[in-house]
Parts: structure tokens; C-alpha cells; sequence
């Protein structure tokens, strides 16, 4: 038994270890299942008690984000111009074949690659420079969200004013941009992350914050970077995934690397993500 | 909404597919939901209306209330779903042995619009987990909306 939250969907898709995503019927659009979880916590529901005390998020998520770590497996692997089905394939994972359905994809592919039109069909190849410029459209967009949603970005995430003092004076425009980077550095490999970092002319972390900030001390020092990311427990005991192939292939890799739960306990992402960036 | 239990077009189901049936949100109850600060070692039934409901008291703020379990006073807080969104509690289907390639299903077993947030000592206020995690969705569609696409 689960409670979950989620618009229109019905159809959950279990990627091995690495993530848990929800199609529509007709798989026009797809969801990424993210789980709430903090220690401690159980429900009542009607009559019931349920030991479980995760709530599950299910958002739309943007399947270009999932089609890119195959065209940069492809990238790297046949490094030419080919069909999408050519590039969405897994030996261990056939229903990847479902991206192709999702009408975004087509529509929005041009924004990651180069495309050659042979006749009537069209082959694409993964364009480094254009997925810059995309995701940096992502960040902006992001920075927009956060802003108009008074989301904490300086390093007090976790303060107790979370609301009431909204920001402090010291947020900049580049705590922002460090922010959203953070949280899209979640769908893609490390390496395309540190280049997206570069790109969006992000130093490094200032590490003097890190030191004289005593809460900011506290909390890296005492919380390991993944110590609230439950995907152990929820990919082996809840849903019962123990049947499901652990081999995985590159692409699933780079999903597992980008989302290793797939679930992570939503709440890592309101805090500090400064670590990605170091 | 579609939900009417049959396959999609295209691939077939594969490994790790679990099918949610929408089907079974018509016939969906409401049901309260409380997230208990607490660890209860059990999945099954409980007298919640017999001995949690009727001891609910209204708090000062409007969805902030009070109620007494096990001895332990606990302050709660009424939280809305985020716009846009239901909650689903959902039951899989009895699996007494699966294939590798078998299909799961799970059922809507009942829906709720709000939930009851429980703290020991203080009303669950912005800075807990629950409350930020419901502005998930807001900051997901800023990750996830397209990208405008470029004036031709």
C-alpha cells in the first residue's frame, strides 16, 4: 500500500535499481517518482495503520533529459548520424522504446542534436553545443521558478525561518544559478554537469562560506552526501524489485548515476547543492 | 483519463512494468490520512475513528489542530495537496508467485485532497520536510516545462 500523488497516469515503469518513472496510457507523457521520507514517520489511513511512512511525488518530468544519455552513449559508441530507434536501444531494458512515443521527443529533440535529412527520414547526432544552450534555457527557467517561489538557495536551507524571512539579503543572482544547476545536475552524467557549470561561468564553490558558516559545517560534516537517500531499502523490499535484472546496461549506468533511487527522499533537494558544483 | 486497464500501443509489457488502474479511481472512497510522527510497527486496521478522530481539537490557526495519542501530545497541521494534484493511496494486487515477465497491477484504494501532518511538540510550520517537500512539484516544472523554442 502506498500513498502517492500524481496527476493523470498509469503506468509505472521500473528501471532496475535505477528509477521509477510513470507513462500515461499511450505513454504521451512521462512522470519520475520521487519519494518523501523521513525517519519515523507512519500513517493512518481510514482504518488503517500503514508502517510506510513515504509519500510519493509523481511529476511530470521532461523525457529529453532520459533520450540524452543515449545519444551521448551514442554518441560515444558509433559517434555518426542515426535514426532515434538506432539510439534508444537497451538490451536490458526494451521498454526505453517507449520514450519514442512521447510526443516531446519529437518536438524537442532538435535542441540536443544535429540533424541530417536522407529522404524522408530524418538521423540525428548529439550536439554538445546545443545541449549547452539547452540546458542553460533549463537553468534559467529554473531560477525563475525559484525565485517566484521564495525557495531557500543560500546554504541555511534548513534554518527555521524557511518561510517567514524568505531570503537574506546575501542571496545573489549566482546562489540562484548554483541552485537550479544542482538540481538539473540530477538528470545528467557528472561530466556534462561539471561542463554545464563551466558554461554558466560558475566558480568555485566559495569555500570560505563553507567554513565560516557554522550550520553549513554541521550539516556537510554530519550528513554524508546520500545519508537520506533511502533507494536501498525502497528498490529491494517495497517494490519488490528483487526479481528484476541487476545487470544494467551503460545507458541505465548513466540513469542510475544521474538518480540512483530515483526515489531520493525529496527533502535532499532543499538541501544545499553546493556540493555538486565542487 | 484514460485508465481503462488495457495495454498501451507499443511495446508490450516488459520487465519492472507495474500497471496503475485508473478504473479503480471511480469506485475510490475518501479517506482521511494522518503522518504520524512516530514509527507503528503494523500494516492492518486500526480504531482510528474510535480513538484518534474523536480526540482531535482545534488549534489557534485555522488548520492547525491537537490531539492526544498514547499519552504524547501531538500538534498537527492540515496540509493541502499541491494545485494540480490528487492523492492516491494504492494496493497491489494479490501476487502469489509472479513471472519475471508478469505484469503488476495496482489499485487505487482510496483518494485524499489534504493531510494531516503531525508534530510532538509544534505544528509542523515551513521549514519541515513535509510542507517543503509539497512545493516539489512547483520547482519540478521549472526543470521539466520545454524550453521556449527560438523565434525562426
Amino acid at each position: 500500500e502506498q500513498t502517492l500523488q500524481g496527476q493523470n497516469a498509469d503506468k509505472f515503469l521500473c528501471a532496475g535499481d535505477a528509477a521509477l518513472y510513470l507513462f500515461n496510457s499511450g505513454a504521451q507523457q512521462l512522470f519520475e517518482v520521487k519519494a518523501f521520507h523521513e525517519e519515523y514517520h507512519s500513517w493512518f489511513i481510514g482504518q488503517a495503520v500503514q508502517h510506510d511512512g513515504r509519500l510519493l511525488f509523481a511529476t511530470p518530468v521532461d523525457p529529453l533529459f532520459l533520450v540524452l544519455l543515449y545519444l551521448l552513449k551514442a554518441e560515444k559508441e558509433q559517434g555518426k548520424f542515426q535514426a532515434l530507434d538506432q539510439v534508444v536501444v537497451d538490451s536490458e531494458f526494451s521498454a526505453c522504446k517507449i520514450l519514442l512515443q512521447c510526443a516531446r521527443v519529437v518536438q524537442s529533440i532538435h535542441h540536443v542534436t544535429e540533424e541530417k535529412e536522407i529522404g524522408s527520414k530524418v538521423y540525428y547526432k548529439y550536439s554538445h553545443d546545443k545541449t549547452l544552450m539547452w540546458l542553460k534555457k533549463k537553468v534559467n527557467q529554473t531560477v525563475k521558478v525559484l525565485k517566484s517561489n521564495d525557495v531557500c538557495v543560500g546554504g541555511r536551507v534548513q534554518s527555521a525561518t524557511f518561510i517567514s524571512s524568505k531570503q537574506s539579503t546575501t542571496v545573489t543572482e549566482e546562489d540562484y544559478i548554483r541552485y537550479a544547476h544542482g538540481l538539473i545536475s540530477e538528470y545528467i552524467p557528472e561530466e556534462l554537469s561539471a561542463e554545464l557549470s563551466k558554461y554558466l561561468h560558475l566558480g568555485l564553490v566559495r569555500a570560505s562560506n563553507f567554513i565560516t558558516l557554522p550550520l553549513q559545517k554541521r550539516k556537510l560534516s554530519e550528513a554524508p552526501l546520500e545519508a537520506d537517500e533511502d533507494y536501498s531499502k525502497f528498490n529491494s523490499s517495497d517494490m519488490k524489485n528483487k526479481k528484476t535484472n541487476r545487470k544494467m546496461s551503460a545507458a541505465q549506468k548513466a540513469l542510475a548515476k544521474v538518480d540512483k533511487s530515483g526515489m531520493k527522499n525529496i527533502s535532499s533537494f532543499f538541501t544545499s547543492k553546493a556540493k555538486a558544483t565542487k | 483519463m484514460a485508465g481503462d486497464g488495457s495495454a498501451g500501443p507499443g511495446p508490450g509489457p516488459g520487465p519492472g512494468l507495474v500497471r496503475l488502474d485508473l478504473g479503480s479511481l471511480r469506485g475510490a472512497s475518501r479517506a482521511p490520512v494522518h503522518l504520524l510522527p512516530c514509527v507503528v510497527e503494523h500494516d492492518g486496521s486500526a480504531a482510528v475513528d474510535r480513538y484518534f478522530t474523536p480526540a482531535i481539537r482545534p488549534q489557534g490557526g485555522r488548520s492547525e489542530k491537537a490531539v492526544s495519542f498514547r499519552g504524547r501530545s501531538l500538534q498537527g497541521q492540515e496540509v493541502p495537496v499541491p494545485q494540480g494534484y490528487v492523492g492516491l493511496v494504492l494496493k497491489e494486487d494479490a501476487q502469489p508467485c509472479l513471472e519475471e515477465e508478469e505484469e503488476r497491477t495496482v489499485r487505487v484504494k482510496s483518494v485524499f485532497t489534504e493531510l494531516t501532518a503531525w508534530n510532538l511538540e509544534q505544528a509542523p510550520s515551513g521549514d519541515d520536510g513535509i510542507l517543503m517537500a509539497m512545493s516539489w512539484p512547483k520547482i519540478s516544472e521549472g526543470l521539466h516545462a520545454p524550453v521556449p523554442e527560438e523565434e525562426p
